[in-house]
């Protein structure tokens, strides 16, 4: 019997500690294939709402303009950004209101995988589409800002853009998808006033591989949903030609075998939807310490840590013990001691990729972590410690419950981390988890917490009103909408982004949202804690890979990818 | 017989009504739906956005409203369309519900076909060195971590020694091969998925088996049996094992009610196409239809397997009558 389980489990180890040939080794221009660990849905740029579908969805789409790694908008079926210094836009007044009008040019290049040219109708289909109650589309906003579009009637490939606002970021249509209007336009005749009739019946949904659908580099040659994409270089792109002759994109659920999957060569590479940040840690320091042939790659991001004060909360209500909270957190150890530094420290809710960023006298003050200010913090808004070391006021003790997503590792240990930090300055602090769906659907929602940890993803130059505007406060009158779920209400603040959704000068604009930041800092609603970085692992041989750290992925520059 | 068939069939369709409104009605209980999942990905979603879209799913309808148009909608013929991933629920589940078949149903007869012998040998020796081998075996099959054991199969197989793909369904572009070579493509697929099943199930049985024919061999019949000096193959299969097949055949067909369930974790952890993920995240992610369609397969199977039960044990035991 003892025997039998020797010989089992000497061979388990022998066959464990048998290695087999690096796999990346062999890879070429032929074949390239990413693993990702999110799922996706079908490829309908006007109903996909996933973030992995957004990732695919650049290998085969492409836009009017896009945001490229250094947070600039570029050109991309278009032959330039309208601007009111080319004099492609204009500022007009119709009935005493302003407005803009813009002139967009698409490229004369610009075609769909079928040979189709890309023309100005696909645009306007989409916004009518976009528009029409009967379709799920998420955010209307970029649709909805249009009031009308003129095609030439001399050159389908150029039309003015009329917007009903005269807003700053008329031309930031990163999420203004064209529908291939020779395909879908008869769809969407058919089916528009039956509910949810069109994405139903759309070809994106019945003939995913119908090479009309896509504009961009690649055209999607299979599609499983729930395992993978595969893509192939689209003859007709206008851009430069794709290096690698087929790409494919596999979904893998459990992030734990990721790693696996790539060492046995079932995928060449993780995509950005992939790896965990621990689990991504423990590998580069694999990769480095064993010289595997890849590289992992971190990126600060726009994904924005933060834990939420609920204002209305009665200890929470006084902005001594807000700012204590803040200056009582050593950040600069967290992100050393769980991150290996590898996260960076956000002092406010404005990312360092954003050109909005700003770092004044009086917001570095502010976000200074100082033992000694919080404890005199504390002490002036009159908590004085206890025996136990915890602060009591009117014979109440200074105890707050602080909730997250449940099961989520890194916040758990930023939790635990936390929590002893409080404590050091008399502040009880209980943990009370919930899963995902109560944490986001009832807790945050309904303010239904003291201190509530997650993230929100932002884009550079995002005009914070969803998250900052007291009408965006939750309340059981406006069915608990909004997304300002500390109940931040600043009447500057308020005054502050109305302005800065419609001042053009770029200067003027720093100017203002650093005012905001600023009263942000100031009336601290939130605590910051990290920006997550974005992360990836790739085959050292690939070349021309650029990860931007926000939601324009790098598959936008897919065709500059080579693998020799 | 055909009156009890009949009786029992009318009493699973009632009981699949019930629980269907039952089981809809717990799921609209459930914090957040499919719009407020959406505002957490889009922070940019106004309130307007959330009205529109909670009236175009119906959200905003109380449950027994929204059951009755999704009862309609199915008596039509129609399973809905998956709000996740923006799909017919037919095309979405159809083939996955297959996968799913595949590997369950070839663990579950691979299972069957080692463990019923195994135990029922052991059994028939116990306390010798098989059944002490046998009773290790099945209790490490049963106690090791399922995730674990897929993820060493993995490390061995596909990582250190190469010779199976660490995960996945079939080869990319396969579904374009003849038939002989996509039957030989998904088999290699199947097979470490099919290992990691089949040894916690046979664990199992093994256990099953082996207690059923222990207990069966204990009784007065078979020593009455062994003292008329009946064979002993005669004894073992006519007289034991079929006294051993009542709570056999309960287990087994319990087993077999699962085999459009889905494994979640070995699935999801051999990134295979099959069932399990796909209702765990329709649940997670508030897919009202794909939910309600994989809860109606789990009800019809168990209530199903249970009345194939019931008629089996009719054959094996004539002491069993159907009035």
């Amino acid at each position: 019997m003892k025997n039998s389980i020797l010989i089992l489990a000497a061979s388990l180890l022998a066959l464990s500690s048998c290695t087999k040939k690096e796999s990346s080794s062999n890879l070429n221009n032929s074949e390239y294939k990413i693993g990702i660990s999110q799922e996706f849905e079908n490829l309908n740029p006007l109903v996909m709402q996933m973030v992995a579908t957004t990732y695919l969805y650049s290998i085969s789409g492409r836009r009017l303009v896009n945001m490229d790694e250094n947070s600039k908008w570029v050109p991309q079926v278009v032959t330039e950004i309208p601007t009111l210094e080319n004099k492609k836009a204009k500022i007009i007044t119709v009935g005493g209101k302003k407005k803009v009008v813009a002139e967009w040019e698409i490229l004369s290049n610009a075609n769909w995988g079928d040979g189709k040219p890309v023309i100005c109708e696909d645009f306007a289909l989409a916004r009518e589409i976009a528009m029409n109650p009967n379709v799920s589309v998420g955010d209307k906003e970029s649709y909805a800002q249009i009031e009308k579009i003129d095609i030439d009637p001399k050159n389908p490939k150029k039309c003015t853009f009329t917007y009903g606002r005269a807003r700053f970021d008329y031309y930031m249509l990163g999420t203004y998808m064209p529908l291939p209007s020779h395909l879908e336009g008869e769809v969407y005749k058919k089916h528009k006033d039956e509910r949810e009739g069109y994405e139903k019946n759309s070809l994106y949904s019945k003939e995913p591989t119908n090479p009309g659908l896509y504009n961009g580099p690649y055209l999607i040659s299979e599609i499983k949903l729930g395992d993978h994409v595969s893509f192939t270089p689209n003859p007709h792109f206008y851009g430069e030609k794709p290096k690698i002759q087929k790409v494919i994109v596999k979904l893998i659920p459990n992030t734990g075998t990721l790693e696996a999957n790539l060492q046995s060569g079932t995928i060449d590479a993780i995509g950005v939807v992939g790896l965990d940040f621990d689990q991504a840690t423990g590998f580069d320091k694999k990769v480095k310490a064993e010289k595997l042939p890849y590289s992992v790659n971190f990126v600060p991001g726009l994904t924005y840590e933060h834990i939420d004060m609920n204002m209305s909360h009665p200890i929470l209500k006084d902005l001594n013990v807000r700012k204590a909270l803040i200056q009582g957190l050593d950040r600069q150890t967290l992100i050393k001691s769980l991150f290996d530094g590898k996260q960076q420290i956000a002092i406010h809710s404005v990312s360092p990729k954003d050109p909005w960023y700003s770092e004044t006298d009086a917001i570095k003050k502010e976000s200074q972590y100082s033992k000694a200010n919080a404890e005199k913090l504390l002490d002036a808004a009159g908590w004085k410690k206890g025996a136990d070391g915890i602060r009591l006021k009117d014979g109440k003790k200074l105890s707050l419950e602080f909730s997250s997503t449940a099961g989520n590792k890194t916040r758990e240990l930023v939790q635990v981390y936390l929590q002893d930090q409080w404590k050091q300055i008399g502040v009880e602090v209980t943990i009370k988890n919930y899963p995902a769906r109560v944490f986001f659907g009832e807790i945050t929602k309904k303010r239904k917490f003291d201190l509530a940890l997650y993230a929100w993803t932002s884009s550079p130059e995002s005009v914070p009103r969803s998250t900052f505007h007291s009408s965006s406060i939750p309340t059981e009158k406006n069915g608990w909408s909004g997304q300002n779920q500390p109940g931040w209400n600043n009447q500057t603040v308020d005054k502050l982004i109305e302005d800065l959704e419609v001042e053009f000068d770029p200067a003027k604009r720093l100017t203002i949202a650093t005012k905001i930041t600023e009263e942000y800092v100031k009336d601290a609603p939130v605590i910051p804690l990290y920006y997550r970085s974005e992360i990836s692992v790739t085959p050292s041989k690939l070349k021309n890979f650029v990860m931007t750290g926000h939601q324009f992925y790098e598959t936008n520059a897919i065709e500059k990818w080579t693998l020799e | 017989m055909t009156t009890f068939i009949l009786r029992r069939l009318i009493q699973t369709l009632v009981v699949i009504a019930l629980l269907s409104y039952v089981c809809f009605y717990l799921m609209t209980l459930m914090p957040g739906d499919p719009v407020e999942l959406m505002i957490q990905s889009n922070p940019k979603i106004t309130s307007e956005d959330i009205v529109r879209l909670k009236q175009l799913y119906g959200l905003d309808q109380p449950a027994y409203k929204r059951y009755a148009t999704w009862v309609s909608t199915i008596a039509q013929g129609d399973l809905g369309y998956s709000r996740t991933y923006r799909v017919p629920v037919g095309e979405l589940m159809g083939p996955r519900l297959y996968n799913t078949f595949i590997l369950s149903m070839l663990s579950l007869l691979i299972s069957l076909a080692i463990a019923l012998p195994m135990g029922i040998y052991s059994a028939l020796n116990p306390g010798g060195k098989f059944d002490s081998f046998v009773n290790l075996f099945s209790f490490a099959g049963i106690s090791i971590p399922s995730f674990w054991l897929a993820l060493m199969l993995i490390i061995i197989f596909s990582v250190n020694l190469g010779w199976l793909p660490a995960g996945g369904t079939e080869t990319v572009g396969m579904s374009d091969a003849d038939y002989f070579t996509m039957i030989k493509d998904r088999g290699v697929y199947l097979i470490l998925p099919i290992l990691s099943l089949s040894i916690q199930q046979i664990g199992g049985f093994v256990r099953y088996a082996r207690s059923a024919m222990l207990e069966a061999m204990r009784n007065d019949y078979i020593r009455t049996a062994k003292a008329k000096g009946l064979a002993r193959n005669v004894i073992i299969w006519r007289h034991g094992f079929r006294n051993a097949l009542i709570p056999l055949i309960t287990i087994i067909a319990l087993s077999f009610s699962t085999l459009f369930s889905g494994a979640l974790l070995t699935e999801t952890v051999f990134a295979y196409q099959g069932v399990g993920k796909l209702v765990y995240d329709s649940i997670i992610g508030n897919d009202y239809n794909v939910a309600m369609i994989s809860f109606i397969i789990s009800v019809s199977m168990v209530l199903l397997m249970n009345l194939v039960a019931d008629i089996l044990y009719g054959f094996a035991d004539p002491r069993i009558t159907f009035n």
